[in-house]
């Protein structure tokens, strides 16, 4: 056991040489910074000025959804064409193509969830120097200037974004090699100021008619990073854009990177960079890649939210900018730079955050309406070792009355990490143990990487062989790396035909040992190859026509789209999926949920958990989670406890551990941790019904469900750069201890006019102000938002299924004018039937007047449910002399309550109203 | 997770089923008899904990009006609430509330599930005997394994007493052999003083007669020229020593350096006399190298002359010889004396029970990897490549101070990958066999074996029986 574990360790030691150390921090040198990337050193080389680019007006064509216009590189002369749309929705989409490229150029598919529905443009005025077009409202407007080239949307005489105005368009003709010979790979500072100059040479020669011949620069054709050469058959191909955003001083997005909220200016060192990789033992407050990669940045000041969405899937590096623009107004210079592909920006104007979210989620689609129990918690770890294992963990949580959902199987678990597969001897009964989680309302997670062991004896691998559906080398035979499993495979999931393929897999009589209550977990899907170049794939491998640096960054999306198409079509269509990645891009939140890989037992982690899923719920991907406690490396009970509090209020509360690590179940850290950690949990199963009725929101409307507080209070300055809370939906604000040995934090409620209530004393606070809270172990800061009405299901079980029928409590948290509202959506739980059947209930609650009354939201769907309402709290209330109910049917009865001053609580006993009906409570 | 042992699965001995009258008709849900009296049917009921006074029928209405809980005995309602199992014909136990209707059979009599769609069977009586077969069986294998507990707690003891007969006759040698190294001692020295006496006698003679400054008559042996650089008398030269004794021919003034010094001896740092003679001895007395401090010439080539001198010479050597053979008997006594006392000073259990596991061990097989437990020495895992690797040396019993024999501990086994080093736990069992029943590794190079044996046997000190009740 540990030996052989012990023994695969040293091998990825030794198989990837330097990519582990010994000093348990990422290793910087085996992933490139710019400099080390020859496109990104090429572009970066380039500096602000006058664009070589000329809009031809006299090609401009304008259809009903699109207007078309060449754009001509006065220094080469090759022609590009940009294709502009206005988008249904307040979006202008922004296309630039070669015009005649010698072959096609990668133009992302399938993130897209429908082709965007376009507007009328129109053309307000034109003469030879500008295009001004309406886009719709009173006075947007889009204007297109030819020399040189840039766009600018305008409101009013207001400019909010400007296109190119710095002149950073670069876009490199695809082109024919000049010569056979290789050029090497060299270092390029001196080289590049011979660049400069030949470029500046080439403006003042603009005016000529002859193209330039073009010298060919270095790592053009090829280029080599530590020992792996990056063969260019096609040649250089990156593509850069500038924007500027006049009067914005706050831009945030681009995941994944272990950084804060708000994102920093990239003056004087790297750019973020998105390009999905396996890093290892990831360093925090850094621009360097992660797992997954959504390139969408969103902006933000008092007036005005907006978003761009960069949809290229190539390795893209980011800069960004900000400081004085010119007439002493802030600016965010924002540029984009990508390997190969085409530009297609989307730009979403808002205006407020809220309008962005509706956006961005009509283009890529919105968070997965998850089962029910998948917001429960998640007991994890690297490895449970064997069913008794498994049935003693499970055991565990029982006899230390601790709820839990789903139990999880990491790589162990298979016969040599040959995915699909059971260990023999340890898992002999896969099936009587999933009965066995079963018969307690329980579920389980096995993991299923897309690295795929070559082995002729192993049925899927030597089926993909066959079909032929795994990545091809450069030189056409199957791609082969080392992950896990030794030398293994990948099949390519950018081909549908082998996604149908993969779904099919996860088939009851396929899978064998899989029953209904088994779900999975994507790991290692950027994907990670140990002998790769930075730990992933060559990019000049093939997917079909594609080479790999075309589509890197989708990887990880196809095959949560496929792993979570498997599970559906396994249920005939009638489950709802839980897939687990850590690889993702645009539109990953259609498919499952996320989290933010191998963290560190380290406070600093904990930390970060909040900005890194803050960040993922920007960009539409809801469904996110740290690893409770840290992967790697072994916390302290204070630690562990402090996560468990932090990560019961994050969307997937999940612990994992490594398996070096001490075992870390809650209740091995005497009985006063097990208590806190036992409190922290049950505190999230009683808000169940609220996580559920935010990822129904999130599902229908894209809203994040875990907020940063400038989207709920955009105009107060204030909330801009805070990342040490944030918001649930709307109304709970979370602001969780992550200091070690705290005494106290400071929480700011926000909101001028908000009140704010304590869920745990009820205690009442006035918005907009920083409040001390003294902490002790057992301190979790949570307020809810006066005005709203919070439903918990407080009587606390074994799993979130057992639960099902339970009875509701209601939180009626009164605003200053005596007010409050809040929904509550019920459901199976767990199939589509909402969809298909519309079997849900959808209510509104409302307190106004004294009168708490319950009304439908969607009179035309059905749900017959059995829960009921045994208590309502109302918060901030003042002591009526009675209370009344007034049933669906018009009979009165009187209710009993209670009521106490010190508190401002009135606790109405038992209304026993069905959950699903029509009532009204009275106070008098 | 490793301090609450079990006494064995012994302790439910005899079934004894009570019969309790019928003294209420109205049934309260999930109440023992003992709590009968708190819910006696009056107007009004009072929370358990005193803290509030309710209407009686708020009791078991499926709504928390009591903090204890006490009111909603029968129901969901109360999270800090306990539902009472009567489990008549097997053995009842409380459940907390949480679990009654959560879709879920906890009381084998079903009662939990009163309101549930899950279809909960009755199987208390079957569960009942087939316990009270299980208990009736146990009770017999209970008996024979105390029974086979006892004669290894006699075997004990005659190993307790062969071990402290060993050990009298071991100090006895040992005691003789002391004497015996006195005498001996005295012996040496006296056959050495004789032959160094002869020897000044004749240096003095022969450089009267032979007034040469560069003589070349020592009269010395190995031994003496060894005992005489042994500065520590450890009966081994050192480095230090020779640095210390010897000096270059030319230049006596300067010291060697210690790689010299190695050189002299051979490439060892330390040299017995065998080696001596072998290596620093032929440099002595080839004499152009080094020499001994404060001497001059080559020793060791006297005794040839004279047969007075070779004689006496002889004599010390053998009385050296004799004293040796004897410091080498006491030594090994003596190191079988200290192994003795350390395996005497272990902790057997109160009775010795445990002794007799020491020199044995026990294996198991588990997958690829063959375990070994020596009790009271050492674990190890053997793979298939033949690789063996410490899992930890004996430490300390680990059981809770209530039952500490329950549980060894082994430590500081090879460290890890990145890691401490490995250690085992091992928990005792009851059993008829002494044997390895399982191992584990919950985390990462800490295992957990499970070592059967009688002498974990308890004999049952109450008696939880299965009982009924109404």
């Amino acid at each position: 056991m540990a030996s052989f574990i012990e023994r695969m360790c040293l091998y990825r030691v030794l198989v990837l040489s330097v990519f582990l150390s010994i000093t348990q921090a990422v290793d910087r040198s085996n992933f490139k910074t710019c400099d080390q990337s020859a496109f990104c050193s090429r572009q970066r080389a380039m500096k602000p000025g006058q664009s070589s680019y000329t809009a031809l007006l006299e090609t401009l064509e304008l259809s009903d959804s699109h207007l078309t216009v060449q754009l001509l590189n006065n220094n080469n002369k090759v022609l590009l064409l940009l294709e502009l749309y206005r988008l249904q929705g307040n979006m202008t989409r922004v296309k630039i193509n070669e015009l005649k490229p010698i072959k096609p150029r990668y133009e992302v598919p399938d993130v897209l969830i429908t082709d965007p529905p376009t507007e009328l443009m129109s053309v307000l005025a034109q003469d030879e120097h500008r295009v001004v077009l309406s886009l719709g409202g009173e006075d947007w407007r889009l204007i297109l200037s030819a020399q040189p080239f840039r766009l600018d949307i305008m409101e009013g005489p207001q400019v909010l974004l400007s296109l190119n105005s710095r002149g950073l368009l670069a876009f490199e003709q695809l082109r024919i090699r000049k010569d056979t010979k290789s050029q090497t790979d060299t270092e390029e500072a001196g080289e590049k100021e011979d660049t400069e100059k030949h470029d500046k040479e080439k403006v003042s020669e603009g005016e000529e008619e002859e193209a330039e011949e073009e010298v060919d620069q270095p790592g053009m054709w090829e280029e080599t990073f530590k020992t792996h050469a990056d063969t260019k058959p096609n040649g250089p191909s990156s593509i850069s854009l500038d924007f500027s955003l006049p009067g914005v001083e706050h831009v945030y997005g681009i995941p994944e990177h272990a950084d804060g909220l708000k994102l920093k200016n990239t003056d004087g060192g790297d750019p973020y960079r998105l390009y999905n990789l396996d890093v290892f033992q990831y360093e925090l407050f850094n621009p360097m890649a992660l797992y997954g990669a959504v390139p969408v940045l969103l902006s933000h000041n008092t007036h005005r939210t907006m978003g761009l969405f960069w949809l290229n899937a190539a390795e893209t590096w980011v800069d960004v900018s900000s400081g004085q623009g010119s007439s002493e107004v802030p600016q965010t210079d924002v540029r984009w730079i990508s390997e190969s592909g085409i530009i297609d920006v989307f730009i979403m104007l808002g205006p407020r955050p809220n309008d962005v979210f509706t956006q961005y989620s009509s283009l890529t689609g919105t968070q997965a309406f998850p089962p029910l129990s998948s917001l429960a918690y998640h007991q994890c770890r690297w490895n449970y070792n064997d069913q008794e294992d498994v049935s003693a963990v499970d055991q565990g949580f029982d006899e230390h009355d601790i709820p839990y959902d789903f139990i999880w199987l990491d790589i162990e678990h298979t016969d040599g990490k040959r995915y699909f597969t059971w260990d023999n001897n340890k898992f002999p009964q896969p099936k009587d143990m999933l009965q066995g989680l079963l018969d307690k309302r329980r579920k389980m997670v096995t993991i299923v990487d897309p690295h795929i062991k070559v082995d002729s004896s192993y049925k899927i691998h030597t089926e993909i062989r066959s079909r032929g559906y795994y990545i091809k080398n450069k030189d056409g035979g199957d791609y082969e790396g080392w992950c896990w499993p030794g030398n293994a495979g990948y099949p390519d999931f950018t081909n549908p035909e082998m996604r149908k393929w993969w779904a099919s897999m996860f088939a009851y009589d396929q899978y064998e040992g899989s029953m209904e209550n088994l779900y999975t977990w994507n790991d290692m899907n950027e994907p990670s190859v140990f002998n790769g170049p930075e730990v992933t794939m060559h990019k000049d491998a093939l997917h079909g026509p594609w080479e790999h640096r075309d589509i890197h960054n989708l990887y990880g999306f196809y095959v949560q789209m496929a792993t979570a198409e498997g599970q559906i079509q396994r249920s005939g269509g009638l489950e709802r999926p839980f897939v687990l990645t850590r690889a993702f891009f645009a539109g990953s939140q259609r498919y499952g949920a996320v989290w933010t890989g191998d963290n560190a037992a380290e406070w600093g982690h904990l930390k970060m958990s909040i900005p890194m899923c803050l960040s993922l719920g920007l960009v539409g991907i809801s469904f996110c989670g740290a690893d409770v406690g840290g992967f790697f490396k072994t916390p302290s009970a204070e630690l562990l406890v402090r996560w468990y509090q932090a990560g019961a209020y994050q969307p997937f509360f999940r612990a994992h551990a490594h398996l070096d690590t001490p075992r870390r179940e809650p209740w091995l850290f005497g009985p006063d941790n097990t208590a806190l950690i036992r409190e922290a949990v049950r505190q999230r199963y009683t808000l169940l019904p609220y996580w559920y009725l935010q990822f129904y929101h999130a599902q229908r409307t894209g809203q994040p469900v875990m907020r940063p507080l400038w989207v709920e209070y955009p105009e107060d300055i204030a909330t801009f750069s805070i990342d040490n809370e944030f918001l649930i939906g709307r109304d709970l604000l979370v602001h969780p201890v992550t200091d070690e040995r705290s005494s106290g934090v400071t929480a700011y409620l926000p909101g001028n006019g908000e009140v704010w209530y304590d869920v745990h004393t009820f205690q009442r606070h006035d918005g907009a102000q920083n409040l001390s809270i003294p902490v002790t172990m057992s301190s979790i800061p949570v307020f809810q938002r006066g005005g709203s009405i919070i439903c918990r299901k407080n009587r606390v079980r074994r799993s979130s299924s057992c639960m099902e029928n339970d009875p509701y409590t209601l939180y009626v948290a009164l605003d200053s004018q005596g007010n409050a509202e809040g929904e509550i959506y019920i459901d199976d739980g767990h199939t589509f039937k909402h969809k298909t059947d519309k079997q849900f209930i959808h209510r509104r609650l409302s307190f106004t007047a004294n009168s708490l009354s319950s009304s439908d939201l969607s009179p035309d769907s059905q749900f017959p449910t059995a829960s009921w309402v045994e208590q309502v709290n109302i918060l901030g209330a003042q002591k009526p002399d009675a209370v009344t109910l007034t049933a669906t049917d018009g009979g009165e009865s009187s209710v009993e309550f209670e009521f106490d001053p010190d508190t401002a609580v009135l606790t109405l006993r038992k209304p026993g109203v069905n959950a699903g009906v029509n009532w009204t409570l009275h106070l008098r | 997770m490793f301090t609450n042992c079990s006494l064995g699965h012994c302790h439910i001995i005899v079934a004894v089923v009570l019969w309790s009258i019928c003294v209420d008709s109205r049934k309260i849900r999930g109440i023992s008899l003992s709590y009968k009296r708190f819910y006696r049917e009056r107007k009004s009921f009072l929370c358990i904990d005193g803290s509030k006074m309710i209407p009686f029928d708020q009791v078991n209405d499926d709504y928390c009006d009591c903090m204890d809980g006490s009111d909603e005995p029968g129901t969901a309602a109360c999270p800090t609430g306990r539902f009472y199992c009567t489990n008549l014909g097997y053995r009842s136990h409380y459940i907390p509330s949480s679990r009654v209707n959560d879709g879920i059979c906890d009381c084998c009599d079903a009662s939990d599930e009163y309101r549930s769609q899950t279809p909960c069977q009755n199987t208390c009586r079957n569960l009942g005997q087939r316990e009270r077969a299980e208990v009736e069986g146990q009770t017999r294998v209970l008996g024979e394994r105390l029974r086979l507990k006892q004669l290894l707690i006699e075997e004990g003891v005659l190993t307790w007493r062969e071990k402290q007969a060993q050990l009298r006759d071991l100090q006895r040698v040992s005691d003789d052999l002391q004497t015996q190294l006195d005498d001996l001692r005295k012996e040496e020295a006296r056959r050495k003083e004789e032959a160094d006496a002869l020897r000044e006698r004749e240096i003095g003679a022969r450089e009267t007669a032979d007034n040469s400054p560069t003589s070349h008559y020592r009269p010395e042996s190995p031994i003496s020229v060894f005992k005489e650089l042994d500065s520590n008398r450890d009966g081994s030269i050192t480095v230090d020593e020779v640095q210390a004794k010897l000096s270059p021919v030319q230049d006596e003034e300067h010291a060697l350096s210690e790689d010299e010094a190695v050189a002299l001896l051979g490439g060892a740092h330390r040299v017995d006399l065998s080696r001596f003679e072998e290596t620093l001895w032929t440099s002595l007395r080839t004499g152009d190298s080094v020499t001994i401090k404060g001497r001059r010439g080559v020793p060791g080539s006297l005794a040839d002359e004279d047969p007075n001198i070779k004689a006496a010479v002889s004599a010390a050597e053998k009385a050296s010889a004799d004293l040796k053979r004897v410091e080498d008997a006491y030594e090994t006594v003596y190191m079988e004396i200290r192994d003795l006392r350390e395996k005497l000073s272990i902790d057997y259990g109160s009775e010795r029970e445990f002794l007799f596991l020491h020199d044995q061990c026990f294996q198991l097989k588990v997958y690829e990897y063959i375990y070994e437990l020596c009790p009271f020495s050492q674990v190890t895992q053997k793979s298939a490549s033949g690789e063996v690797v410490s899992l930890g040396k004996w430490g300390s019993w680990a059981g809770p101070p209530e039952n500490p024999y329950c549980q060894m501990r082994y430590e500081s086994g090879e460290p890890c990958w990145q890691g401490p080093t490995r250690n085992t736990m091992v928990m005792l069992i009851c059993g008829t066999e002494t044997a390895l029943r399982s191992v584990k590794e919950p985390s990462k190079c800490q295992y957990v074996m499970e070592l059967q044996t009688p002498v974990s046997c308890q004999p049952a000190l109450r008696q939880r029986g299965v009982h009924s009740e109404l």
